[in-house]
């Protein structure tokens, strides 16, 4: 989970899902799937509905099947599973690329075309990338380092970028 | 709702290998409502300099016309065009003569100057300059213009190519904004002519 914002909210938030995911681990005997997480943000934020968690989420991660999937939230937990998201800041400056990169065609055009873009790992890496070292430039809260996290079928690895220092 | 976005507008104006291109979008609303979809935001002042204007649609036609009127009294004079750079000054000065009581536009000049140089820029409300290399945004689409510019933008671009990019870039950024749209207009100057397109995006 990436999440924007206050960051004692973030915190709070982060560790409050994790001793859930802790006790779904001892109740069931298995991880939880992404989508099944993605409900659980969505009912955690949604409970503090009139003093919110002040945190803008993206959620990444593989579903039963080993697909990936991304979930994006606002503050309240209001979500949708997309293809790609940002949140926070920098993500005026990123979202409008990420639309001309992949977005998928409308589902009113016919023959009916596939929606999911075919992206591979190093493509995906490498976009994010770009679109860091882009609102870097342009956004004053942006910068300074990039951490991304990959997860796959082989497990979950940690990549750094050295970013804008200003 | 602020006034700069009453109207909604995009804005962008773009350097290449001694061109430039400067585009807009075409919306003009009352808040929510759609007005018009053929809205002219940029204007030609002479053959090497294109004005610009988002923000407020009325203010952006009073400026335009004082310019204009301006411009002429300098050709008369002058017996010559002006360079974009005087021009840009002139802006300027203009806008911040009404500093305590000011237009609400956000202008974007672009030209070539002397050698075909190509020169762009832009100001704030009372004319506060904003020189820049690369490129330049206005309106109310203007965050989600920084974005998709800076990572689409190269170095030195053959007018083709900066169409291509301006097209990609402007409308990319003005499906993310809901005031701004309906289509774009580009302008691709270079020393010997002056193409202008339309392009047809999504219509809402």
């Amino acid at each position: 989970m990436a999440s924007s914002g206050f960051q004692a909210d973030v915190k709070a938030l982060q560790k409050h899902l994790a001793a859930r995911h802790l006790i779904y681990q001892h109740q069931h005997n298995k991880q939880m799937s992404c989508p099944a997480m993605a409900q659980l943000l969505s009912n955690t934020l949604y409970y503090k509905r009139f003093f919110p968690y002040y945190s803008f989420n993206v959620l990444g991660g593989l579903d039963n099947e080993g697909k990936g999937c991304v979930f994006t939230y606002d503050a309240v937990g209001s979500y949708e599973k997309v293809g790609y998201s940002s949140q926070g800041s920098g993500s005026t400056l990123i979202m409008p690329f990420l639309d001309n990169q992949l977005k998928s065609p409308s589902p009113l055009l016919l023959p009916a075309r596939d929606a999911v873009t075919p992206l591979a790992e190093a493509e995906a890496i490498d976009l994010v990338k770009t679109v860091f070292a882009s609102a870097s430039e342009r956004d004053i809260y942006t910068g300074d380092k990039l951490e991304i996290v990959v997860i796959n079928a082989d497990g979950i690895r940690r990549e750094y970028m050295d970013l804008r220092k200003d | 709702m602020s006034i700069f976005e009453y109207n909604g507008s995009a804005l962008v104006a773009m350097v290449g290998k001694n061109c430039f291109a400067i585009a807009s979008d075409r919306r003009l609303g009352v808040q929510l409502q759609t007005i018009a979809t053929d809205f002219q935001r940029i204007s030609k002042i002479h053959d090497r300099v294109f004005l610009g204007l988002s923000g407020l649609g009325t203010d952006a036609q009073t400026l335009y016309q004082r310019l204009v009127f301006r411009h002429k009294l300098y050709q008369l004079r002058e017996e010559r065009d002006m360079k974009p750079e005087t021009f840009a000054n002139l802006v300027s000065a203009l806008l911040y003569e009404k500093r305590f009581g000011p237009y609400f536009c956000q202008p974007v000049i672009a030209g070539l100057g002397d050698e075909d140089k190509p020169f762009i820029c832009t100001m704030d409300s009372i004319g506060a300059k904003e020189l820049a290399k690369d490129f330049v945004v206005a309106g109310t689409a203007s965050e989600f213009l920084y974005g998709a510019c800076e990572s689409m933008f190269k170095e030195d671009m053959e007018p083709e190519e900066l169409f291509e990019t301006v097209s990609q870039a402007l409308l990319s950024s003005v499906d993310r904004d809901c005031l701004s749209g309906w289509g774009g207009h580009v302008y691709v100057v270079t020393p010997t002519e002056v193409k202008e397109r339309i392009l047809k995006g999504r219509m809402d």
